[in-house]
């Protein structure tokens, strides 16, 4: 009895698929049988929604399968089924809760592939679909939602980018994390949007300001997920674009090589076709300009705003009951913000005071984040009473090591945004441990006081601050920068490009004066006016020399080499005479970069001396390496809690575990202990190459080997004589297969 | 990016004083600006820049600045012929969102003394720093009318969120040498500062407030449109 049924339900399963198949090849034909099937469909539809849950399986199992075969070819009869995608939508709006799960999972692939075939437009369908993803309480139902919005919504995107429909889609996540602050539903439009933001989907400051909402909502999971985004998304976006730039790269040559020893078929020719193709579009597509790329942290409309009532809502709000940990987030976002736009919020700083002991939980997220919070433009009497705080709380000879040298380190990344924060008595004291017995709180004083060095030599005591601000204070290179005052910058280095111009055109100038004493005979140098006709060039020109002014006429009488001073005079050209005079002109206002447009070839110049110089700076005994350190660590980057832990894990023994860790790190998993060859030869196998001939040889038979070589050991001479010659004579033809013989 | 030359720059230069002094006299002191296109730039991964250059030649000389200061320094402003406020001024504006920001906007720049400067933040608030116009510091040591020269003449290369800026490098009352070692002062300083050079930068225009531009060098239609966008918004214009 019970096999009988399922036999009869094979037949009907096998006959709609056989019907979908016929249908399609000939939809006109068969309109009469599928107009059988929709009326059935109809009926069932008729029965199944009157009491869908006290449904048969038999008819679900029915239902499921009619639902099928009219959503594959819905598109081949536009007419009759137009209603369906209402109805299905309505089955789903109503009935999701109650729904057989293998059915409900048929209706919403039935909408996607309905949308696939364009009977219905995206937006009708993510309307459809997101309500329900936020409200219903199914798992299942929900991961199955998300990853068809997703894919939907980078469906609709990827040819061109879909503005309405992102519009409309980053309205609704918008509406739904205002519209009830308290609620988790916010939770999807953070996920959907940080999803979207990681694939480079949607890259403008709308889904910044969702984010931005989410961040301001009261419920803590969404907080913590709109903060989250803004700590690490552009990171996590950077990852994948990385990860999915080097997955598909294809080997032209092998791919041409493969094609010459395999049989010549249309196949593989067009095989070859595509894979240059492909590889043409991938470097299009390298070469293409690079999207607008701005970090979400930028895109933020009115930062100042979103950071005070961050500030003031989350942190500052006492009635808070945020974990630590998210109120940590939240704070490292404020700050970040504050340091990135300048921002002045003064009451974060005096809001830091009580959290500034060593007993605080994660002590060193929040003198991180207070690092992040300051720039050049925080009043540094609002600053100083936390360094002070700073220095009494954890930096004493009582204090653990750990905690002096994160204490110092803290100092130390405060005083590199603002120099201004620190007193002299307490800058005094803080240098002194660098005579203490531990490395970390030594390398943190150290770090602290060639900072000092650099930026503010007058704070330190005389001896501590070396040979370089010594001198460098008494020439008056170094300058402390006053509060609010911004670098001018010129062109780093132009000085030297102009030196080096010069003493060019000198030598130049002296081979020219000593070829005339030799020959007597006066020679025109290159002269082109004023240099304006020869300063054309092109990018990638390395003709630097060219693009020199003009020099006219040298006359006889210049044997000493003494370099001529004829030039054409030009308003604004300078009439320099010695070097000095030069770098001091060029200090001021750089006549070469008034006068010239830098081609490609002076900038790499330009560059190259300032590497030079720097490096006989460095040769003479400046700490070149904290220099490059302070450069490369921008502001962008933000301070974090491992920064300022750095100097006290130094010079501490690391368990057995950690060196364990890091001598694994970077080498490739091992499962099992192999011989190399062994290795080797499944990694070949695994590639699909083949054995070569040699190892043919060896592997081959020794029973089958020995009559050949026996017969070969009773050759006589002359037969072995005859068949060398063939052999030499064969090789030089190219062997059998004629290789290099055109 | 094609070519620019000197005497491209220059031509242009002449052009645009030609057109603006003579063809079509205009009844203000027009000002020169010098619109930037970048190409190839991913602020994310290159790093934003700005930076600060100051120009042989003031671009605008009319430019209003407000010294924020101390007694001395209220005096010698008062000599000077130039607009002042002490700090009981800014305190009477008692960090008025709304009065700061008409004081931000009433002036194009401002300079404090050393002394009244620290307090800035406390007593005005996020408001000037917001309008990028955070004052300079000036010492009683310093020269006045010098330290309002120089920032006057000092223009500020400030990436936002769109790949386009737009810089006032000079007015059409200089003669055309100025104008062009201004420029070329900016536009070798703006090279210097990205980070692939030449290969960032996708078009220069030069263009007076009610002029034409006039391209320095190519440029595409994607930059001609962003720039049509960016029009509405000319710094000090």
């Amino acid at each position: 009895m019970v096999k009988r049924k399922v036999a009869a339900l094979e037949k009907v399963d096998a006959d709609l698929v056989s019907l979908q198949y016929k249908i399609r090849r000939d939809p006109k034909s068969y309109a009469q049988e599928f107009y059988d099937q929709w009326l059935s469909y109809d009926a069932q539809r008729h029965i199944f929604v009157s009491s869908p849950s006290t449904a048969s399986t038999d008819d679900v199992k029915k239902f499921h399968d009619l639902v099928d075969i009219v959503a594959h070819v819905a598109d081949l009869y536009p007419n009759l089924t137009a209603p369906f995608p209402d109805h299905l939508k309505d089955l789903l709006n109503q009935h999701h809760a109650v729904l057989h799960s293998e059915l409900r999972e048929k209706v919403v692939g039935s909408l996607c592939l309905l949308r696939r075939k364009e009977v219905i437009d995206s937006t009708s369908l993510l309307t459809t679909l997101f309500p329900i993803l936020i409200s219903t309480p199914s798992k299942t139902l929900r991961s199955l939602l998300y990853t068809k919005i997703i894919s939907d919504l980078r469906e609709s995107n990827s040819k061109a980018t879909n503005h309405r429909l992102n519009r409309t889609i980053q309205t609704v996540l918008h509406n739904l994390v205002t519209s009830d602050r308290t609620s988790t539903k916010g939770m999807w439009a953070t996920r959907i949007t940080r999803e979207l933001w990681r694939r480079q989907i949607w890259t403008d400051a709308k889904p910044c300001d969702v984010m931005k909402e989410a961040c301001l909502s009261d419920n803590e999971k969404v907080v913590a997920g709109g903060v989250r985004f803004f700590l690490g998304g552009d990171k996590e976006r950077e990852e994948m674009e990385d990860d999915s730039s080097d997955d598909e790269g294809i080997d032209i040559k092998r791919v041409k090589h493969q094609g010459g020893i395999n049989k010549k078929t249309k196949k593989r020719m067009k095989q070859f076709e595509k894979a240059v193709d492909k590889v043409k579009r991938q470097e299009r597509k390298k070469s293409a300009p690079h999207p607008l790329n701005f970090s979400a942290l930028h895109l933020i409309h009115d930062p100042q705003g979103f950071a005070e009532l961050l500030f003031q809502k989350h942190l500052q709000n006492t009635k808070c009951k945020f974990t630590l940990d998210n109120k940590l987030l939240i704070l490292q976002l404020v700050t970040r913000l504050v340091g990135l736009h300048k921002l002045t919020i003064i009451s974060l700083y005096s809001w830091f005071v009580r959290f500034l002991t060593p007993k605080q939980a994660q002590v060193t997220s929040f003198l991180g984040s207070l690092a992040q919070a300051t720039h050049n433009l925080v009043p540094p009497d609002a600053l100083e009473p936390l360094v002070v705080k700073i220095a009494n709380e954890f930096v004493s000879e009582a204090s653990a090591a750990e905690v002096a040298a994160a204490g110092i380190n803290g100092i130390r990344e405060i005083a590199i945004r603002q120099p201004l924060c620190m007193s002299e008595t307490l800058l005094q004291d803080l240098v002194l441990y660098q005579r203490s017995k531990d490395k970390g709180v030594v390398m943190a004083a150290k770090g602290l006081q060639s900072l000092y060095r650099e930026v503010y030599p007058e704070l330190l005591q005389k001896k501590y601050r070396g040979k370089d601000a010594t001198i460098g204070l008494r020439s008056g290179e170094v300058k402390l920068r006053k509060f609010g005052e911004e670098d001018t910058g010129g062109i780093e280095g132009i000085e030297l490009l102009e030196q080096w111009k010069q003493e060019q055109r000198e030598k130049k100038l002296a081979e020219q004066a000593a070829i005339e004493a030799e020959g007597g005979e006066v020679k025109k140098i290159d002269d082109d006016e004023d240099g304006f006709n020869s300063d054309e060039w092109e990018v990638g020109s390395d003709d630097s020399d060219e693009s020199d002014n003009g020099w006219i006429n040298v006359s006889d009488d210049e044997e000493d080499g003494e370099p001529a001073k004829k030039r054409p005079k030009q308003s604004g050209e300078m009439t320099d005479e010695d070097k000095a005079n030069a770098i001091a002109e060029a200090n001021r206002i750089s006549v070469l970069a008034t006068t010239s447009i830098l081609t490609p070839a002076d900038l790499a110049k330009l560059q190259e001396l300032v590497r030079e110089a720097n490096i006989d700076k460095a040769m003479g005994g400046r700490t070149s390496k904290r220099k490059k350190e302070l450069i490369a660590r921008h502001i962008d980057e933000g301070v974090t809690a491992e920064d300022i832990e750095l100097p006290a894990t130094i010079g501490k023994k690391s368990t057995k575990e950690e060196r364990e860790a890091l001598a694994r790190e970077g080498k490739p998993g091992r499962d099992e202990h192999k011989s190399t060859q062994a290795i080797r030869k499944s990694k070949k196998e695994a590639e699909g190459k083949s054995s070569t001939n040699k190892e043919k040889a060896r592997k081959k038979n020794f029973m089958m080997t020995l009559g050949k070589a026996r017969a070969k050991n009773k050759r006589s001479l002359v037969d072995t004589k005859a068949s060398l010659k063939a052999h030499v004579a064969k090789a030089k033809q190219g062997g059998r297969r004629r290789n290099g013989v055109a | 990016m094609s070519k620019i030359s000197v005497a491209g720059v220059r031509q242009h230069c002449t052009d645009l004083l030609e057109y603006s002094t003579e063809t079509k006299k205009r009844n203000f002191l027009e000002t020169v600006e010098l619109q930037i296109g970048l190409k190839n730039y991913d602020p994310q991964r290159d790093k934003r820049f700005s930076g600060t250059i100051r120009l042989p030649t003031i671009p605008r000389p009319n430019m209003s600045v407000c010294i924020l200061g101390d007694q001395h320094d209220i005096d010698r402003a008062k000599h000077g012929g130039v607009d002042s406020m002490s700090s009981d001024d800014l305190k009477k504006l008692n960090k008025n969102k709304k009065l700061i920001k008409k004081l931000a906007r009433k002036y194009d720049a401002f300079v404090a003394s050393d002394t009244l400067i620290k307090q800035i933040p406390r007593l005005l608030g996020p408001g000037l720093s917001k309008a990028g116009k955070f004052p300079t510091p000036v010492s009683h040591a310093d020269d006045l009318t010098g330290k309002l020269n120089e920032v006057k003449s000092t223009i500020k290369f400030q990436l936002k969120k769109v790949l386009c800026m737009g810089i006032a490098v000079g007015n059409v009352g200089m003669t055309s040498e100025e104008l062009v070692a201004n420029i070329m002062l900016a536009i070798n300083y703006l090279v210097s500062l990205l980070k692939k050079g030449w290969q960032n930068v996708g078009s220069l225009t030069i263009k007076a407030t009610m002029g034409p531009p006039t391209a320095s060098s190519r440029w595409d239609n994607e930059m001609w449109r962003l720039l049509l966008a960016f029009h509405s918004y000319i710094p000090g214009a």
